[in-house]
């Protein structure tokens, strides 16, 4: 996906590559330091502009809108080197070889704009768009903010809220195309264009020509709009499949993979088991698999903890199965919403089923079934105790 | 040195007159003119061309008039003036009394 600058040429419109639009800038500047002194400088530069436009025209197809860099190139060649012949100084300067190319920073036109981009987002999407607006990698701003959550005691956490809130979400391919950085956007582009529309108008004598010049431009105008909308949809298509090519070049997936994905899906339903035992034996006896806790803790305290030390435990396994779960369906990896469900209710069956065996076959653990009703009570209790305490 | 690069002066000197005789026999555009010279010695370019029309102009052997075309904006079509007409008579006087001279000389 390249990047597209777009121009107008003696008032009509070109979607150029940004080779290209770096060389027809430097053909035109040096074209410009070529006839200067001449009287007519922009009536002829008009006109090679002009020129190009046709052949630019001719290039293009209804399928097709950007003009290619090597396309720039080649009607370069044809339109070949602009020649000042008003006078043997002229031909002296010529004689004298080209001229360095001055190239001045090329006039790109970035609306960059403050989005929230779901696609690829944790919550809101606020990361997600600020990264993109400020250039900077997603998951050092995500890092960052974790971090200023917890030092801010939750102030940036209600800023994050606010955010979701005020930052309007990317929804329209021109939103996006915003959100994602430097790009023409159809506003820009309608407005470089009208310039030279007015432009033209100006340089018509006749009436009759300048009616005509109207109804191009408007008929211009309107394909354009349409082809940029096709062309945006096409490309935000294309970068939410996924970034890499699509499979052909990716390798089937190895045979052990179909064999470590259920393992893993086991050992992380084994650990949630484990995980519900300990919280169901701390609640029953007060002590995990027979340590109790150190210095009059209250339980919930414990279970604080048992849910930390299980999320961090089973955090890299979790991971691992995403991974090994796209490289089996031969995508490439990132979030996606139903996949996680998927997962989800994968992970419940298995711990329903555990569950079932051990409530059967394990003595005790039935009992500790049977305190979870008191225990909720006993803990919404001890909360109220520890709030008021404060 | 080739031939190409001998004559480059000439034929570089001899393109005015030629762009007289072409715009002479038609009202032409730029297009139409490089399609007559492609093919021929004195092959040309928009860069070229359109500066030495516009000089030509400017000294008001020619002039041009918009007109619409079918197909993208209004075109520029040439045409010479009684200036122009009068110069490219003179011009094909001396260009056929130099023909004649090279032809008069040597073997």
């Amino acid at each position: 996906m390249n990047k597209v600058i777009a121009i107008h040429l003696h008032g009509t419109a070109f979607q150029l590559e940004e080779g290209g639009y770096e060389a027809l800038r430097a053909y035109l500047d040096n074209a410009a330091r070529q006839l200067d002194g001449n009287p007519d400088k922009a009536e002829i530069l008009a006109d090679i502009e002009q020129a190009i436009a046709d052949k630019f025209a001719a290039r293009l197809t209804a399928g097709r809108n950007v003009v290619l860099t090597t396309e720039v190139e080649a009607v370069i060649a044809e339109v070949g080197p602009v020649e000042n012949s008003s006078g043997a100084a002229a031909d002296a300067k010529t004689e004298a070889g080209p001229q360095p190319f001055k190239t001045d920073s090329a006039r790109t036109y970035t609306a960059k704009r403050l989005y929230r981009i779901k696609e690829g987002a944790m919550l809101g999407g606020v990361c997600n768009g600020l990264a993109s607006y400020l250039g900077v990698d997603v998951t050092l701003l995500r890092l960052a903010v974790a971090v200023l959550i917890f030092f801010s005691f939750g102030t940036v956490a209600i800023a994050y809220l606010v955010a979701i809130v005020i930052i309007p979400k990317a929804v329209t391919p021109e939103q996006k195309a915003e959100a994602n950085g430097p790009s023409q956007t159809a506003h820009d582009f309608v407005r470089m264009a009208r310039e030279g529309y007015y432009e033209g108008m100006k340089s018509f004598p006749d009436r009759q020509a300048r009616r005509e010049w109207k109804r191009k431009f408007r008929s211009e105008m309107r394909d354009w709009k349409h082809n940029f909308r096709w062309e945006m949809k096409e490309n935000f298509a294309a970068w939410k499949h996924g970034w890499q090519p699509t499979c052909p070049p990716c390798p089937p997936p190895p045979e052990a993979y179909s064999v470590v994905f259920p393992i893993l899906s086991v050992l992380k339903a084994l650990l949630l088991f484990f995980f519900v035992f300990a919280i169901l034996s701390l609640i029953a006896t007060g002590a995990v698999f027979g340590v109790s806790l150190p210095g009059g803790l209250p339980v919930w305290v414990g279970i604080v903890l048992l849910i930390l030390a299980y999320k961090i435990v089973v955090s890299p396994i979790k991971a691992m199965r995403r991974a090994y779960y796209y490289r089996l369906q031969g995508r490439p990896y990132f979030w996606h919403p139903f996949a996680e469900l998927a997962h989800g209710l994968l992970t419940v069956c298995i711990l329903g089923l555990f569950l079932f065996l051990a409530d059967r076959f394990i003595p005790g653990f039935h009992q500790a079934l049977l305190a979870v009703p008191d225990f909720l009570r006993n803990t919404a209790e001890s909360v109220r105790h520890w709030w008021n305490g404060h | 040195m080739s031939l190409d690069e001998k004559f480059s002066a000439l034929r570089k000197g001899l393109l005015e007159f030629l762009l007289l005789k072409i715009i002479a026999a038609d009202k032409v555009y730029v297009a139409d003119i490089l399609r007559q010279l492609s093919g021929t010695e004195f092959s040309t370019q928009e860069g070229t061309l359109y500066p030495l029309l516009s000089k030509m102009r400017r000294e008001s052997l020619l002039d041009y008039e918009w007109q619409e075309s079918d197909a993208g904006p209004p075109r520029k079509y040439y045409k010479l003036t009684a200036k122009g007409r009068e110069q490219l008579r003179e011009l094909t006087d001396y260009w056929n009394k130099i023909h004649g001279t090279v032809k008069g000389l040597g073997p």
